[in-house]
């Protein structure tokens, strides 16, 4: 099957494209700069790739409006101008778009600061199925008029809607960042220390992440040198009260640790799994990960957004191997009242909406009800997601 | 309404959960929006879900159009009963359900107050965070339902943050749940819809809401400006200084006047007073504090007041909050509007607002959420004067065009409801409120749920099943088919 690639460059544009892919009955798939996921085939490919223009930076109130096909670093180059930014920190940063990093929600360790996407996007534009433009919030931070179509967007796979455009409230850069690093031998007292961390109110971490293999604690302060010190000097008490070795990196050799450490899970390959549960779970679902996989044999790297009760792990090998203990482990997380995504998959064309996110819960009417409204044809992002 | 209807309710909520006196609906006949007023048919007092749920699912097949109500402290109509529909009021469910310390959260029923839920787990060292007004008397699923701010919300966000699941009965009576108590549930984000929705999408029947640790220090500074621009100048600088305060408040004079003879805050008797607080780690509070002070002296602050206890800063607050209620003292009536606009064109607006203030006669005073740009002009009139209500309440509207022309929003927190759904239209183009009447029709097709609030003209959802019947609504005039 050929597929008609479209590139549009503002919202018009994909309007009309979808208008007419609507009317014809033909399938679209929406895509940016393909971080996430290979495009499943389709009649028609609407890329964001040339959506780049109109970045409206306001500094004085804090908010930015986007074009969903900009590359959010290079907005945020822009944004830092003014010494603000977009704090968001997804995988693959330098390539993931706006409009991506919005429909799958995506964030990275500062989540734990500063929220994901729909805690932050204030407003957006989007290109309706039936060929219309809407939009809903707006450019200011503080706003109740309307349904917030804006967070219903985010997360929604481009199920919904083709995203063109988005406002968010953004945030000063810290005049000074720094990073403790909190080495240890047990996992299960590294997840206890990272909720200590999380809940002894002078410490005020920006991200808190664990890892493993090797045993660690990442904890990033960024604020003003003396309070930063201040904080690091009491969190490194508290580490070693824990039976944890600590170092402190800035400068460069921060920046290679949290490189470093976001390509443990994202830079290699295999199958990405992101495990949500209580805060307090976390420990005890990080080590049923890790008897599942030494005892397959299964190589695995885990990073772990602790206080938040999130849990990355990449596994990697044959799939044959693993497709099990992906299935044990969203087992343990859905009896704690969690769940098990599979954000990223090494059989990507093969793997089903309903194995991708598991069961989708009592609301999955409602979620069908929303995109036969958005989307009565189902011609957009088809195959990706569950609620179709 | 119907007798047989009439005992079914009566056998969903039981003979002492129904209120169908004219005198016992009297109460229910309005939110805190007094003016707007209609009596419903009939007001039910659920203790449970699964009473919310009977109630809707008899409602549902009687086709008769409900409304749910928290603790009716609403200031847009949002809760303002249909005629011959029923009331659910939810203050009958208040109990605090489960406390999770160590993840942070609590599951509360939605007649909860909110102030309840802090005063709960205070002694834990941790509160709920957003904090409306009203927050001693309004209740959680209200909150929800609006989407609540309150005076912190520049720093710590809105309830949509602060909400990590509900449980809620569909308009079709079924019971779900959105979210839950971990983070990114799998599916469609529909509580970030839901919350802020106006009751129009469903009745939450419980909530999982996130705690925080209370910040190891707070302080907090009262600068007198001389004039609204320098202290706006101030607020600005404090921004691109890199600092998010945890509030900002503006007061100008008329409102210090009113304030300081209702609660005597003792504030400085300038053109307007700027209130900042800060708070977080004492060593970062500490540091930036001290840039704050001093870009309010270079901002020509003629006098600045720093807050050294709880009970100072309780005393100013105290004039901050009493700034509504005190208007009374200065003026015999007075109407509140709720607007935003982008912090930047704050001076531009509030020109504007002045030169109405000496075309129109009538004085308007101004307290603000500076920080985040949603005013709160005050407009003062005398109903004995002839005329005068309805003036007040055309300036009040030409400050809401100021706001969407600056690029603002017509509400910051107060809700569209009944009060402001005439000027969607002004903010939002045709294709935008059809995007927004989806997501209705998706929830609720046959448009019982809450009908004619937030949308100008509320249209049905169409395709409903079935031949053709002339909908309780459309026959009432709320609504056209959409």
């Amino acid at each position: 099957m050929s597929t008609q690639i479209i590139e549009p460059i503002d919202a018009a544009g994909a309007a009309a494209a979808l208008g007419e892919a609507n009317s014809a009955g033909m399938s679209v798939v929406v895509g940016g700069s393909g971080t996430k996921f290979t495009p499943p085939p389709s009649d028609v490919l609407i890329s964001t790739a040339k959506m780049t223009h109109g970045l409206d930076h306001v500094a004085g109130d804090l908010v930015a409006t986007l074009p969903a096909g900009a590359p959010l670093d290079a907005v945020n180059e822009l944004l830092r101008r003014e010494r603000q930014w977009l704090p968001l920190d997804p995988p693959r940063s330098h390539r993931a778009t706006i409009g991506g990093v919005i429909a799958t929600n995506d964030s990275g360790p500062r989540r734990h600061r500063f929220g994901a996407p729909r805690d932050l996007i204030i407003g957006i534009e989007i290109a309706l199925a039936d060929g219309r433009i809407a939009k809903a919030g707006g450019r200011v931070v503080k706003n109740v008029a309307g349904y917030d179509l804006s967070k219903l967007m985010c997360g929604s796979l481009g199920t919904l809607a083709v995203i063109t455009r988005a406002t968010f409230k953004l945030s000063p850069v810290a005049p000074f960042s720094q990073t403790l690093i909190a080495t240890g031998s047990d996992l299960r007292r590294l997840s206890t220390l990272a909720l200590t961390l999380a809940n002894t109110p002078p410490i005020s971490p920006t991200a808190i992440e664990l890892q493993s293999l090797p045993h660690r604690l990442l904890v990033r302060f960024e604020t003003t040198e003396g309070a930063a010190a201040t904080q690091t000097i009491i969190a490194a008490k508290l580490c070693e009260q824990f039976g944890a070795t600590t170092h402190v990196v800035t400068g460069p050799g921060e920046v290679d640790a949290w490189r470093a450490h976001e390509g443990r899970v994202f830079g290699m390959a295999g199958t990405v799994l992101k495990i949500t549960v209580l805060p307090t779970d976390v420990a005890e679902i990080v080590s049923t990960v890790d008897r599942l996989t030494s005892t397959a044999g299964v190589e695995c790297a885990v990073s772990g957004r602790v206080a938040l009760g999130i849990v990355l792990v990449r596994l990697a090998g044959d799939p044959a191997a693993y497709t099990p203990i992906v299935s044990e482990i969203r087992r343990a997380a859905i009896a704690g009242g969690g769940s098990a995504v599979v954000v990223s998959s090494a059989t990507d064309g093969a793997i089903t909406p309903s194995d991708r996110w598991g069961p989708i819960g009592d609301a999955k009417p409602v979620m069908r009800a929303v995109k036969a409204r958005f989307d009565p044809h189902h011609i957009l992002n088809a195959t990706l997601a569950p609620w179709d | 309404m119907d007798p047989a209807f009439l005992t079914e309710l009566a056998q969903c909520v039981g003979t002492d959960g129904v209120l169908l006196d004219a005198s016992d609906l009297l109460t229910y006949e309005s939110d805190a929006l007094v003016h707007l007023r209609s009596t419903p048919g009939a007001v039910v007092l659920p203790t449970s879900a699964a009473e919310v749920q009977a109630v809707v699912r008899l409602c549902r097949r009687a086709g008769v159009p409900f409304v749910a109500r928290g603790n009716g402290t609403g200031l847009s109509g949002g809760a303002l009963p249909i005629e011959n529909g029923v009331l659910i009021t939810l203050s009958r469910m208040n109990h605090i359900l489960e406390v999770d310390i160590p993840n942070l959260r609590a599951v509360v029923e939605p007649g909860v107050t909110n102030l309840a839920i802090t005063q709960r787990v205070a002694p834990f060292g941790c509160y709920y965070a957003p904090d409306p007004s009203s927050q001693v008397v309004c209740s959680i699923g209200g909150n929800i339902a609006e989407n609540s701010g309150g005076a912190h919300c520049l720093k710590y966000g809105f309830t949509v943050h602060h909400v990590l699941g509900v449980e809620a009965v569909l308009p079709d009576g079924e019971r779900v749940h959105f979210g839950c108590a971990v983070l990114d549930a799998p599916g469609l984000d529909l509580l970030g819809v839901l919350v802020g929705s106006e009751g129009t999408l469903a009745v939450v029947t419980k909530a999982t809401v996130r705690l925080l640790r209370r910040a190891e220090k707070v302080m907090l500074l009262l600068a007198g400006f001389p004039t609204i621009d320098a202290a706006g100048e101030a607020v600005s600088s404090i921004i691109a200084g890199g600092i998010v305060p945890a509030a900002v408040e503006m007061m100008d004079r008329l409102t210090i006047e009113a304030a300081e003879a209702a609660v005597h805050p003792n504030f400085p008797k300038t053109d307007a007073v700027l209130i900042v607080e800060l708070d977080g780690p004492a060593s970062e509070v500490d540091e930036l504090f001290a840039v704050v002070e001093g870009i309010c002296r270079q901002c020509g602050a003629t006098t600045i007041e720093i807050a050294h206890d709880q009970s100072q800063r309780d005393r100013i607050w105290k004039g901050r909050k009493a700034a509504f209620a005190a208007m009374g003292r200065v003026s015999p009536n007075y109407y509140v509007q709720d607007g935003v606009v982008p912090r930047t064109k704050l001076p531009e607006v509030l020109r504007r607002i002045r030169d109405l203030e000496a075309r129109s006669g009538l004085r308007i005073g101004n307290v603000f959420h500076a920080g985040d740009g949603n005013l709160h002009p005050l407009i003062c009139y005398d109903e004995a004067i002839a005329g005068q209500a309805e003036h007040a309440e055309k300036v009040a509207a030409e400050i809401l065009t100021y706001c969407v022309e600056a690029g603002g929003a017509i509400t910051g927190e107060h809700g569209v409801g009944v009060d402001k759904k005439g000027y969607m239209p002004k903010m939002f183009a045709a294709d935008d409120l059809d995007a927004m009447q989806l997501v209705r029709c998706a929830f609720d097709p046959t448009g019982i749920c809450n009908p004619g609030k937030v949308f100008p003209t509320p249209r049905l959802c169409g395709e409903v099943p079935g031949p053709y019947r002339e909908h309780p609504v459309e026959r009432a005039g709320l609504a056209e088919r959409f």
